[in-house]
């Protein structure tokens, strides 16, 4: 078998380039429901550059410079707008079943993609060098204890939260949020739920 | 289009789109008022509690924090895995308890390491210091419970004149000099370096805050959270400092430890963990869960979300 053929079958039939930079869309994709997904995207886009920022000047830089507070604040927000978008995104695909005609492999990467940016919110709190970092330290330390996870995720032990927080989390979330796409574009937007009344075909 | 995708598309009107077009469009919305919202709003940074103000403004919790180490007494004593092997009070279900697979990986001596150690390295500058320290480590341990009882209801009873901890005088052995050691120790700003410090070899660098976040993490920390009402019972962790919206994504989280089963429960940690963990697969698996899948085929709110496309 040539491995190297088969990928190219395999991307064939799966992804042209209309799939992935769409010029066309089906008529029904004619609603505020579709907005939430880029949203998130942007907002996602958002936090990473202004996170790079962050990172490039060490982790205690925003609280002694104006700048760095500003693009700190820009972080913040950005993740406050990414977390709204995320859950409108969330909810509306939930109420279009948008699962269906084998779109349940986005919903399960979408699932992934929001623990793991639950996750990395959390060691972002944790991260912040200051009041806030040392009592959700201390109060999600039980919790992680409790959940055995505490034997090798420490809350406490600041190197390990900010390598976490800056550079293995997100690499892996970004893989997931890009397969995520990658699996939108292939499969196509899903089609309407079926109304009785109104009188489309199958 | 693919050959999938032209077979899914058969039969269905296109309109002309342009991808590139709108995500630049949303992304600049987007930006927009993410900047809009950082100008007017900020962000938090209240600084962080340090045990010199602890020391110079609450110098009598300041010594109540060791004198509870050393009756054995704070949070830390006899926490269990991950810190020691002391498993009676390990949060378990059904007889497993997921804090024992591990074990003690962060192992941590209280009485060593939040009081003896830090005050070895003081004795090298202070020989009062030193003498005391022997005196405490040579005596059996009866006549230590002794000091320390004696000392710790003493300081009950204290007062703070001007930064210094007045105590009536009584048979406290070495302690006073060991807790005015620790106080002067705080005060320096030196504490939490001495707690750090540890005898490896690549102790030079040091990313690891554990001793002396969990030196801190009773009482004094809670006065704190208090004041900024950002206790368990004010939703916890998922508040922050000021008026601001914080993770308001773990509000289901906070939300199960305001049931007050869970909340006084000695396992409740481990419950709500396991009920989270649980709510995230039923999203996981939604899309095959009978009834659960089935609801928006009833809730129509998708009547909605393409009314264009059913009116036509
Ligand atoms: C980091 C998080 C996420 C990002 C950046 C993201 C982004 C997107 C984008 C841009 C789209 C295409 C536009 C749209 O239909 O809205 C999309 C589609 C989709 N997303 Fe997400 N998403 C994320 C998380 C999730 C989550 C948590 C779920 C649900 C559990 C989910 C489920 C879906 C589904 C089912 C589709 C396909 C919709 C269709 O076929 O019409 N996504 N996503």
């Amino acid at each position: 078998m040539n491995l190297t053929r088969k990928t190219q079958e395999v991307i064939r039939d799966n992804m042209s380039m209309e799939d992935a930079l769409p010029t066309k869309m089906p008529i029904y994709v004619n609603s505020f429901a579709y907005i939430f997904g880029v949203i998130t995207l942007s907002a996602l886009g958002f936090v990473v550059i202004t996170g790079i920022i962050l990172a490039a000047f060490g982790p205690q830089w925003y609280h002694f410079s104006n700048a760095g507070h500003f693009v700190n604040s820009l972080h913040f927000w950005g993740v406050e707008v990414f977390f709204s978008a995320l859950l409108a995104h969330l909810i509306t695909k939930f109420f279009m079943a948008a699962w269906r005609d084998g779109r349940w492999k986005t919903w399960v990467i979408g699932m992934f993609a929001f623990a793991l940016s639950i996750f990395e919110a959390y060691t972002g709190y944790l991260s912040q060098t200051n009041w806030d970092s040392q009592w959700i330290a201390v109060q999600a330390k039980d919790a992680m204890n409790a959940l055995g996870i505490g034997g090798f995720f420490n809350t406490m032990n600041t190197g390990q939260i900010l390598t976490l927080h800056v550079a293995v989390i997100p690499l892996i979330l970004v893989a997931f949020v890009f397969i995520h796409l990658i699996v939108v574009r292939s499969d196509g937007p899903v089609k309407p739920l079926e109304k009785k009344d109104s009188g489309r075909k199958k | 289009m693919s050959r999938k995708t032209d077979e899914y598309f058969k039969n269905v009107p296109m309109k002309s789109y342009d991808l590139i077009k709108e995500g630049l469009i949303v992304f600049g919305v987007v930006s927009v008022l993410i900047i809009v919202l950082a100008i007017i709003f900020s962000s938090p940074d209240y600084p962080t509690v340090r045990a010199k103000q602890i020391a110079t403004y609450e110098p009598i919790s300041y010594l109540q924090t060791f004198t509870d180490i050393l009756l054995g007494k704070s949070e830390i004593s006899n926490y269990g895995p991950p810190y020691d092997n002391d498993v009676k009070n390990t949060q378990s279900l059904f007889g497993i308890a997921p804090a024992k697979i591990l074990g003690t990986t962060i192992p941590i001596n209280a009485v060593n390491d939040f009081v003896i150690d830090p005050l070895t390295r003081l004795a090298v500058i202070d020989k009062n210091v030193q003498t005391s320290l022997d005196q405490f480590k040579n005596a059996s341990s009866q006549q230590r419970q002794v000091w320390i009882d004696n000392y710790s209801k003493a300081l009950d009873n204290a007062t703070a004149v001007n930064g210094k901890v007045q105590i009536v005088n009584g048979d406290y052995g070495p302690l006073p000099v060991m807790m005015n050691g620790l106080l002067l120790l705080g005060r320096s700003g030196l504490l939490e370096g001495a707690l750090q410090k540890n005898e490896s070899p690549y102790d030079f660098y040091n990313l690891n805050y554990t001793k002396p976040l969990l030196l801190f993490q009773g009482k004094v920390y809670h006065s704190v959270a208090k004041s900024l009402n950002m206790l368990g019972e004010d939703w916890g962790i998922a508040n922050e400092t000021g008026n601001y919206p914080g993770a308001w994504w773990l509000w289901p989280y906070a939300f199960f430890y305001q049931i007050p089963s869970v909340s006084t429960s000695p396992n409740g940690d481990l419950e709500v963990g396991l009920i989270m963990i649980g709510l995230f697969l039923v999203l996981l698996f939604l899309p095959v869960i009978p009834i659960l899948n089935k609801i928006p085929k009833w809730v129509k709110v998708y009547r909605i979300i393409w009314r264009d496309w059913y009116k036509r």
